[in-house]
């Protein structure tokens, strides 16, 4: 789950930071980096790096034997190939689909006169748990006409063999169109109007513009992030087939992720560790593909203040802006509007007969409270997401200041580490991971799941603040450095230029652990069931529990909902100002 | 690994999981019981242990008990006793060490063929302490009005019904892979050759035996009949356990299903009109019962586990579960006046007294990756065989060469 950290637009920053520090080079205090860095190193260490060594390893091991390559063909025997050739289909086909559909809608949607509803409804879907968007359409797509809506209207058995696999992308595209709209509207923007003038000025037609004033400066560049972000999330499919796909298809929906996690059961094995390694080998390349393909951009643009309403300023069709949008937000409102109406019928109902009939009432809610196991998964998972948001926070400020003002000579490395930590996907680790944590005594507590969730947000968090402090004005860390006497305090005068960033920082923390499922399902245990593992639980049974299942999904949502919606100002505005650059 | 009873378990929401932290904190002393139940069943369990003199914390292992018990080994704090559901990890446990012999006196309270499952090299090492019939099919008296006493009925029933425009004759939740195990093994459990299931449990490739292909190609035949599910094939293969059962007694869209007692629960839910039963008809010689259980063993080292496992073994100890039903007992001690008259009486007797030889669930004894999951092992096999015959024109014949064939590669290759 690692890649997907970046829920708005961290991951922007982090593919375009992987240089050295490019300021601050006049501040060297290896010493004080060396005391503030440290806090930060060991837990990606010992939870993500070694852990990669340790899968590596045993990729090409057994009993401590060298075996070459026989790992990797037990584990690309029988459908191995497939599964591996799915999950880079995932990979490509996803995020091509979010990029143009990003773009589309946010060209048709900006400015437009139901732009601002418009784009709530179709970021509504980021803020979710994305196992509630695999319960969202798995009622949808229910295979009995009187139930799943979208079976009633075209006779399709989506969760069949056939179809199972664009059903889920179905599902992922609609969570993930939200951001690539948020992200190209920035980009649009920050378009340099005078040069589509220049364009203009010297002859050039619409689509020397568009290729000149438009594509090359920024556009071709959000496409490549976009593509990279989206693609690097892809292996979040992880929750979405488990929670959508019924046992006797999953096997036509099988990707890396899924069957690394079956076959190892919790520990580490000769095959799903070949398999991991192959995989990760795989993101790597592609990582490494798109931060050289954003790197050849135009130079950055300077900021140039927004101009509105100037007669060179870029604007989709008219009729296109008229329909487009409001058709958009109506169609991705309908799965949110199936859940709610779901959840408010009685389990009974809800399990017999459509969401659009019959009584609506409260009583899958009453029945979800009883036995007060929901109301203590809820108390655990806020707890857990409160104090990881509160150490990742404290833990990267000191870090990212390190990094960013004090060039410590290992700069670039451990910029390159951290990059590295921030797309380890978890499944790849969780044995190993699960091996430090048993030796520590803390599998399956919540102590153990704090100790993963930091591991994970730290090196995101880093870049994210790493990126904001570089920002300050010089002047501004002179002015700081001559009133504080100790690093610390230089920190502490720093800070307030931060906010937005350290806002930005704990809301997406907050969410991710919130919204968190694989964590929770390969480190919780009996005594610590956060939210995610808890509804997981309730859809084993996906039909008779429907009116549980939906009731448990809203009321998982709300929370992230509300910090989306309520700080996506600052959290665009925290993490924009990266993209931009 | 996953215990396909769990899954159902899983059925009662989000307290399925979290109800696991309920009741007592461990204080000093407090035994620790670790069990794979969840939701209600996990409620009655607690009622149960209520009863103990002594603090007992019950822990949830949820779907894999063993993982849990390997982590807890693994850090040093083992529980005091643990519920397993498969008399294979029994067997594992007791040869790693890991567990406390129980006096031989606690084993004749069990019918031999119970006692033998849980006695390694000739020491008991559990104490049976719940029981599950896996052999009934479920139907609403006013749908289904005579219901068919022999296999032959039964495919003239499907048949007749099928072809008849009503309710489908059968509702089948095959996504659940071990539906589909739970059917073959009442067919292999009818053979009076009680050797040959003990084999294949044991994961011997012994599945292009005559009677496994018979077994197969009648399945195949009344699968096949077009009609038999509600839906179709294709569409039974995307229901779970749980629907099935409503198509039954809630929606009617099917006139009887086929699973064991544990029906009863789901069914209560969803009906309004009560459920009957009758069993699963004798396919060869004899009428199949397939059974199911979980024994509490004794982790080594624990001071008072012994005392809780002997107590759990008495008589008395799961009065509060046998009255809130949904619990039968493999134990004789038990009076089966505990029991209300009629169905569960009738099943508590039939389980704990199991005539000419037991047949405990064959799934879930596989050796192990043949042993069943989503999309792996026997579950998928017979999934793939159930998608292959329920094809419109299909090669059943075919179809049953190459499950055969499957069957007896997956057992070579998990005992290799």
């Amino acid at each position: 789950m690692n890649p997907e950290r970046g829920v708005l637009l961290g991951e922007t920053v982090v593919l375009d930071d992987v240089g050295p520090a490019r300021r601050g080079r006049a501040y060297p205090a290896i010493g004080t980096t060396t005391a503030l860095l440290p806090p930060g190193a060991p837990r990606p260490g010992g939870l993500v790096h070694w852990p990669v060594r340790r899968t590596g390893d045993a990729s090409a091991t057994a009993d401590g034997e060298f075996v070459g390559l026989e790992h990797f063909r037990t584990a690309l025997s029988d459908d191995g190939w497939s599964v591996l050739g799915r999950t880079l289909l995932w990979a490509m086909v996803v995020p091509a689909v979010v990029t143009v559909l990003g773009f589309v809608l946010a060209a048709a949607s900006r400015r437009s006169s139901s732009g601002r509803i418009v784009t709530l409804i179709l970021v509504a879907p980021i803020a979710l748990p994305l196992v509630v968007t695999g319960v969202t359409f798995r009622l949808l797509y229910d295979p009995d006409p009187e139930r799943g809506t979208a079976t009633w209207l075209t006779g399709a058995l989506w969760l069949g063999p056939e179809l199972i696999t664009i059903a889920l992308m179905s599902a992922f595209v609609w969570a993930w169109v939200g951001l690539a709209v948020l992200v190209f509207r920035a980009a649009f923007d920050a378009l340099p109007l005078a040069l589509a003038d220049a364009v203009r000025a010297y002859g050039g037609t619409r689509l020397d513009v568009f290729r000149d004033a438009r594509w090359r400066p920024l556009l071709r560049r959000t496409v490549a992030i976009v593509f990279a972000l989206v693609a690097l999330a892809t292996s979040r499919t992880f929750d979405l087939i488990l929670v959508m796909a019924p046992g006797s298809v999953i096997d036509e929906a099988m990707v890396a992720p899924v069957r690394i996690w079956q076959t190892s059961s919790g520990t580490v094995t000769g095959p799903s560790a070949a398999l991991g390694v192959l995989w990760l080998a795989v993101v790597l390349l592609g990582m490494l593909a798109a931060a050289l393909w954003t790197r050849q951009a135009w130079p950055p643009p300077t900021p140039i203040a927004p101009a509105r309403g100037t007669g060179s300023e870029w604007r989709a069709p008219r009729l296109v802006r008229r329909l487009l949008p409001p058709a958009a937000a109506i169609w991705w409102a309908i799965p949110l509007v199936v859940l709610v109406a779901t959840s408010l019928h009685a389990p009974r109902d809800a399990a017999t007969r459509g969401w659009w009939t019959g009584p609506i009432g409260l009583a899958s809610y009453r029945a979800l409270f009883e036995g007060g196991g929901l109301a203590r998964s809820l108390a655990l998972t806020a707890a857990l997401a409160a104090v990881v948001t509160g150490t990742v926070l404290v833990v990267a400020l000191l870090a990212a200041y390190a990094l960013a003002w004090l060039s410590p000579p290992g700069a670039q490395a451990a910029g390159i580490l951290l990059l590295g930590a921030a797309v380890v996907p978890v499944q790849v680790i969780a044995g190993p991971v699960t091996e430090v944590l048993d030796r520590a005594g803390l599998a399956g507590t919540f102590v153990g799941l704090a100790l993963v969730h930091v591991a994970l947000g730290v090196p995101f968090a880093v870049l994210v603040l790493r990126n904001a402090l570089a920002d300050v004005p010089m002047a501004r860390v002179r002015q700081a450095r001559l009133a504080g006497r100790r690093e610390w305090s230089v920190l502490a005068r720093l800070a307030p230029a931060t906010v937005p960033a350290v806002v930005a920082v704990c809301v997406l923390e907050f969410v991710q652990v919130w919204n968190d499922f694989v964590v929770g399902l390969h480190f919780g245990g009996p005594d610590a069931v956060p939210l995610g593992l808890a509804l997981y639980g309730q859809t084993r049974q996906f039909v008779s529990n429907s009116g549980l299942v939906a009731a448990g999904s809203v009321v998982a949502s709300v929370l992230p909902l509300a910090l989306v919606i309520a700080f996506r100002r600052q959290v665009v505005g925290g993490l924009v100002s990266g993209a931009q650059k | 690994m996953i215990k396909r009873r769990t899954l159902l378990r899983a059925a009662a929401a989000a307290s399925a999981a979290t109800a696991a932290t309920t009741g007592c904190t461990r204080g000093g002393g407090a035994l620790e019981v670790a069990v794979v139940w969840s939701g209600g069943e996990l409620a009655r369990f607690r009622d149960v242990v209520r009863g103990y003199p002594e603090p007992v914390r019950v822990i949830s292992a949820g779907d894999n008990i063993d993982a849990l018990l390997r982590a807890r080994d693994r850090a040093g704090a083992r529980p005091d006793v643990a519920i397993l559901p498969r008399p294979g990890l029994v067997a594992g446990y007791a040869r790693d060490g890991w567990l406390e012999p129980l006096d031989s006196e606690l084993g004749e309270r069990y019918a031999p063929a119970w006692t033998e499952l849980i006695t390694v090299d000739g020491v008991l090492y559990g104490a049976w302490v719940k029981a599950a019939h896996k052999s009934l099919f479920w139907h609403l008296p006013s749908v289904l009005t005579d219901p068919p006493g022999s296999w032959s009925d039964l495919l003239a029933m499907v048949e007749s019904r099928a072809a008849g425009g009503g309710p489908a004759p059968l509702a089948i939740g095959a996504a659940d892979g071990w539906v589909l195990t739970d059917w073959l093994e009442n067919l292999l459990a009818s053979f009076d050759d009680q050797r040959l299931y003990q084999d294949l449990a044991a994961g011997k490739p012994l599945w292009d035996a005559s009677q496994v292909r018979g077994a197969l190609a009648a399945l195949a035949r009344m699968w096949s009949v077009p009609g038999a599910f509600p839906g179709g094939g294709r569409r039974a293969l995307l229901t779970q356990n749980e629907e099935s059962v409503i198509q039954v007694v809630a929606s009617r869209d099917a006139c009887t299903v086929f699973e064991g007692d544990f029906v009863a629960g789901v069914a209560r839910q969803f009906q309004d009109e009560a459920p009957r039963t009758f069993r699963f008809p004798a396919f060869a010689g004899r009428q199949p019962l397939v059974v199911g259980g979980d024994a509490a063993v004794v982790l080594r080292g624990s001071a008072g586990g012994r005392d809780l496992v002997r107590w759990l073994a008495g008589s008395d100890a799961f009065r509060p579960w046998i009255a809130s039903g949904g619990y039968l007992s493999p134990n004789r001690l038990v009076p089966l006046g505990f029991y209300p008259a009629g169905q569960p009486r009738d099943l508590a007797a039939e389980v704990r007294e199991p005539v000419d030889g037991l047949r405990f669930d064959l799934s879930d004894q596989l050796p192990g990756s043949f042993t069943g999951f989503d999309g792996q092992g026997v579950w998928k096999i017979l999934q793939d065989f159930f998608a292959a015959v329920t094809t419109p024109r299909a090669d059943l014949r075919s179809a049953v060469d190459d499950t055969v064939a499957q069957l007896n590669a997956t057992a070579k290759k998990a005992t290799a």
